[in-house]
């Protein structure tokens, strides 16, 4: 289990992140929704130890995380696919994925991983050798997720992973991710994407102004007032 | 004709060697070490006194003042720059921050060997007998040189190209923001690549004071020329920093021979300026 717990994050006087609290089940997918500045990204960044935690804690299977510097998070479980992706972009698909594998849970199993990778992604198996940035944001998102599936991460956060991909890229993106958490992995997804993100999640909150406003299961915000007035246009 | 082909490789291999340490420092610890000559020059007197003193020949002074200079700049990373890596806002501020206090260190390693050694021009006889190569005469301390320069730029391409451990520093140095995610210690990253910087400049040291006279002062000189190496060859490249140090040893010698000894200088920085005018980042740098 995966526990926010109050969790605030500051930028000098300014409150990105508002007391948030949450929960994330091994195998369960939970999109946090929120518009822009809500504090969706700050909040994904505080728990991969990105930026500094002010008060509130984050704990993973009853194991403290805040604190710990973002390279033994990775270590600890936690993998995060930030805005912009966060690949070596001047290297090859083959190489980030093994560099994914670089924290020492990981090391063993790196053949496997990377095979079970090639299986969700075959597009990447045959990309093996080219350098990401020639690659399209679609695919490049792939090398993305399959760069954190290497660390064998117990979660996996995504910052809008829809972002600037076409509508039918977007879908195939979700499908995949739905096989990663077969896998067993617990995803936190914060979108704007709403019904993308709402149709493969298991349960959601709604951020705004670094509080949160509401949660339930997806089927349930699908057809909340709130969600419709905020982000579907009222339409339902 | 030959010769100065030769002569200008030797010249070049040290440039280049010297140069892979600066542009190591600079791309992945994002130090910009204006100290990095008076390393060398150290290491040259280092050399001097093991081989003196001791009958310490120049090759086995390797296995003293390399692993003296890797721990050296381990320690001045830890106190002097870590500080200075904590408080910097961005890559930027750490850049003109390391500029100013590495400006400092470079007069304390200075006045430290003034102490020692006085201003004199020193140097010792080693090897110094003529090897023929395809006809022309060569001294051996000058192929010693070259071919150790050469070897050590192989191994370290190789270490960086081919190994798991190499790809994580060069992941450092193109993606630092992104590298912590990959769950690599960039602090750690950053220190053992200032270290290794401050080894290849002990090397450097050791093997230019096998064929040249070397004074307390000199440092400036080295310091500026694998500066102009290293963003001719692109800022961080250690391929491009052994390209550019090859080319512009080749230029120096062949300026010096064909057209006027004292315009070695003019002509280093004209092609410095052109080849910038062309590629502005260098021959091997990322745009």
């Amino acid at each position: 289990m995966l526990e926010l717990e109050t969790l605030t994050v500051r930028y000098g006087k300014h409150l990105a992140v508002d007391g948030v609290s949450l929960t994330v089940a091994p195998g369960e997918v939970v999109v946090v929704l929120g518009a822009n500045g809500a504090g969706k990204s700050s909040m994904l960044k505080a728990v991969a130890g990105m930026v500094p935690t002010a008060q509130g804690a984050v704990r993973l299977h009853s194991l403290t995380l805040s604190g710990m510097p973002a390279h033994k998070l990775a270590n600890a479980g936690i993998a995060l696919v930030p805005e912009g992706r966060g690949l070596v972009d001047r290297m090859t698909v083959e190489e980030n994925l093994r560099l994914g594998a670089t924290p020492p849970r990981a090391r063993g199993s790196e053949a496997e991983t990377m095979a079970q990778v090639f299986d969700i992604f075959p597009r990447l198996a045959e990309r093996r050798g080219q350098i990401v940035r020639t690659m399209s944001g679609g695919e490049q998102q792939m090398v993305a997720v399959g760069r954190a599936m290497m660390s064998k991460p117990d979660f996996l956060l995504l910052d809008e992973p829809s972002l600037g991909l076409a509508p039918i890229v977007v879908g195939d993106l979700f499908k995949a991710l739905a096989r990663v958490r077969d896998t067993g992995v617990g995803l936190l997804i914060v979108e704007q994407n709403v019904r993308i993100s709402l149709r493969h999640a298991d349960r959601g909150y709604l951020l705004e102004a670094g509080r949160i406003t509401g949660a339930g299961t997806a089927g349930e915000l699908m057809t909340d007032d709130a969600v419709q007035n905020a982000f579907l246009g009222g339409t339902a | 004709m030959l010769e100065h082909v030769v002569n200008g490789l030797v010249l070049g291999g040290t440039y280049a060697l010297v140069a892979m340490g600066l542009t190591i420092q600079y791309g992945i610890a994002r130090i910009m070490n204006l100290s990095f000559g008076d390393t060398i020059i150290a290491a040259c007197f280092g050399t001097y006194v093991l081989f003196s003193t001791l009958q310490i020949n120049p090759i086995l002074a390797l296995a003293v003042v390399v692993p003296l200079g890797y721990a050296a700049s381990l320690l001045i990373y830890r106190v002097i720059m870590k500080p200075l890596v904590d408080r910097a806002p961005s890559d930027g501020a750490l850049e003109v921050d390391s500029i100013l206090v590495t400006f400092g260190l470079l007069f304390a390693i200075q006045g430290v060997l003034l102490i020692f050694f006085g201003g004199g021009y020193t140097s010792y006889s080693f090897l110094n007998t003529p090897v023929n190569v395809l006809g022309t005469a060569v001294a051996g301390n000058r192929l010693l040189a070259l071919g150790l320069s050469l070897v050590i730029a192989a191994v370290l391409v190789l270490v960086l190209y081919r190994s798991r451990w190499g790809m994580m520093l060069r992941a450092v140095a193109l993606a630092p923001q992104s590298a912590p995610l990959f769950g690599i210690d960039t602090d750690r990253a950053a220190r053992t690549a200032f270290a290794i910087g401050g080894a290849l400049a002990a090397t450097g040291g050791v093997v230019v004071s096998m064929f040249q006279t070397f004074t307390a002062t000199g440092g400036v000189v080295f310091t500026m020329k694998a500066l102009i190496v290293v963003i001719l060859g692109g800022k961080g490249s250690v391929p491009g920093a052994i390209v550019a140090g090859l080319l512009l040893g080749l230029v120096e010698t062949f300026v010096a021979a064909y057209v006027d000894p004292g315009l070695t200088l003019a002509a280093v920085y004209t092609v410095f300026l052109v080849l910038l005018l062309v590629r502005p980042n260098g021959l091997f740098g990322k745009a």
